[in-house]
């Protein structure tokens, strides 16, 4: 366990070897998501058209994802590390790669954590903000939210290791997908057509959407979590087969 | 004349090149499109379904939120085909990289190298054809006339809004000159991660959230404004020119940091590669 932790502690390290200023970046542009959202939703509730959420609930959606955002849609170096060559330099390492990719990504999570989402949390009240979820069933979720964005991420790996020199292909499909279908920008809820249903029981209607529903009560934790265990026995095993079959495909020349 | 047969010589050689990098391989070429078919779609959705729910939003209607999405969709594919080869709108990758220098050798001047070098007609243009017929959709719905100097217009605003674009980039990436690792980025957060930004209608948010967005982080330029400019409606009565004064004061200032960082990069350059070729 300890190859582990010293791992997510070199990647905690990493993102601010260049000295904590170099974060900003990532939160300004986490703020720039934020404010607009935030202030969509309240003009739409101004409107006085019912919602399907109260304005309260949306906001604290919103909010929540901004603070969760990088656990809500699980996003490793697998894919960037393949085009660039990386990736096989994991393999000589002596844990599995899949282990070392997951300890790197978490390591990675804690500096915004710390320095974004930790003060984002304590001043939320100021802004009528809930910080309590409306079910306990919103931390099993948040984990299987976090196992399915894995799985995902390394299905979407060998799709890159597929591609070979096409990465930003599968780039590309993969955050156009993501940011519609997992439900963290817009709640499944408010969407039209009846497309609330169909949009929670798509496999990436168990990343993000999932738990944040749960942490502002829109869902029956029910039907959230068994749709999530599905998803994620589905699709690990998926994730291990294809990428054993693909790792012998990946080229590396470096640099 | 001879320069401008030059560059147009340029702009078909490029464009010959790309359409042999899209056909190099049938499935390349089939997924290329897909990508930028899903990639544009799912963009634009979301706020489009939300205006839908909600019969517009903040006083704009459905299809004045639709025709904002397709101006922003069109936005890109410009962007995408004049500027996204070589990483010349994405500059601080190319000084970041230290690659600038390898602009230097050719026998031609920089801008009419950084004009023409990233000219991608054919893989780069699929959100200029999808933005111009969700445009044309949007436009229909509206039902409203419009003037014929209007499309003029809408040339001139769509222009002007990739001026911007163009201009916070290389403002922004004049930073990389001085600190390449770590602002080699730089353009990527000022074009993409802002610009999904535009997505979302300013009508109705406050104007301690619109003024900003208008004018030290200009979102707010790239699709809001214009739209309700071309529909007459522009926001705060300000001029409908105002994105043009705002580009050119843009441009103004971008020119002069990226000279200086220009001057600065010539005299000490960027240590970024390995003798054996590799990137640090």
């Amino acid at each position: 366990m300890r190859k582990y932790f010293i791992t997510a502690i070199t990647a905690m390290k990493g993102q601010t070897n260049g000295g904590i200023i170099y974060m900003f970046p990532n939160i300004l542009v986490s703020l720039m998501y934020l404010l607009p959202l935030m202030f969509l939703w309240r003009v739409i509730a101004a409107d006085g058209t019912d919602v399907g959420m109260t304005l309260k609930q949306l906001l604290t959606y919103t909010y929540m994802n901004a603070l969760l955002s990088e656990m809500l849609v699980v996003r490793t170096l697998a894919s960037s590390w393949n085009y660039e060559g990386q990736l096989i330099s994991l393999f000589a390492r002596p844990f599995p790669v899949f282990g070392q990719l997951m300890a790197q990504t978490i390591g990675g999570w804690i500096p915004m954590l710390l320095i974004f989402s930790l003060p984002m949390l304590v001043i939320a009240p100021l802004f009528g903000i809930s910080i309590i979820p409306a079910t306990v069933w919103f931390f099993p979720s948040l984990l299987l939210c976090i196992s399915l964005g894995f799985a995902i991420d390394f299905i979407f790996a060998c799709v890159t290791i597929r591609l070979r020199g096409m990465a930003w292909l599968g780039h590309s499909i993969r955050m156009a997908i993501v940011s519609l279908f997992s439900g963290t920008v817009i709640p499944f809820r408010i969407l039209p057509f009846g497309l609330t249903k169909i949009f929670e029981f798509q496999p990436f209607g168990s990343l993000g959407g999932a738990p944040l529903s749960l942490f502002v009560g829109t869902t029956e934790p029910a039907q959230i979590i068994a749709t999530q265990i599905f998803w994620n026995f589905v699709l690990w095993p998926v994730a291990i087969f294809w990428f054993a079959k693909s790792k012998e495909r990946q080229v590396s020349f470096g640099g | 004349m001879v320069k401008i047969k030059r560059v147009l010589r340029l702009y078909a050689l490029y464009a010959k090149m790309d359409l042999a990098w899209l056909l190099r391989d049938t499935t390349f070429a089939v997924l290329a499109v897909l990508a930028d078919v899903i990639t544009n779609l799912s963009s634009v959705t979301g706020v489009f379904l939300l205006a839908w729910r909600f019969d517009g939003i903040g006083g704009m209607s459905r299809f004045e939120v639709l025709f904002m999405l397709a101006y922003a969709t069109i936005i890109t594919g410009i962007f995408q085909t004049f500027c996204a080869g070589g990483n010349v709108g994405h500059i601080s990758r190319r000084v970041g990289r230290g690659q600038l220098e390898h602009m230097f050798i050719q026998p031609m001047l920089l801008p009419a190298q950084l004009a023409t070098e990233g000219f991608i007609p054919f893989s780069g243009s699929s959100n200029l054809i999808s933005g111009t017929v969700i445009m044309i959709i949007a436009t229909v719905n509206l039902g409203i006339s419009l003037p014929w100097w209007w499309i003029f217009s809408l040339i001139g605003n769509l222009i002007v809004t990739v001026a911007i674009v163009l201009g916070k980039s290389y403002l922004a990436s004049s930073l990389t000159f001085y600190a390449p690792v770590q602002a080699e980025e730089i353009s990527s957060y000022v074009i993409d991660s802002f610009g999904h930004i535009s997505t979302f209608p300013l009508s109705g948010m406050p104007l301690y959230l619109q003024i900003p967005l208008i004018t030290f982080i200009p979102t707010g330029l790239l699709a809001w404004f214009p739209t309700l400019a071309l529909f007459g409606r522009a926001p705060f009565n300000l001029p409908a020119w105002y994105p043009l004064l705002f580009a050119v004061v843009l441009w103004m200032i971008a020119t002069y940091f990226f000279r200086k960082g220009l001057n600065f990069y010539v005299k000490k350059g960027i240590n970024r590669y390995h003798a054996m070729g590799h990137r640090r």
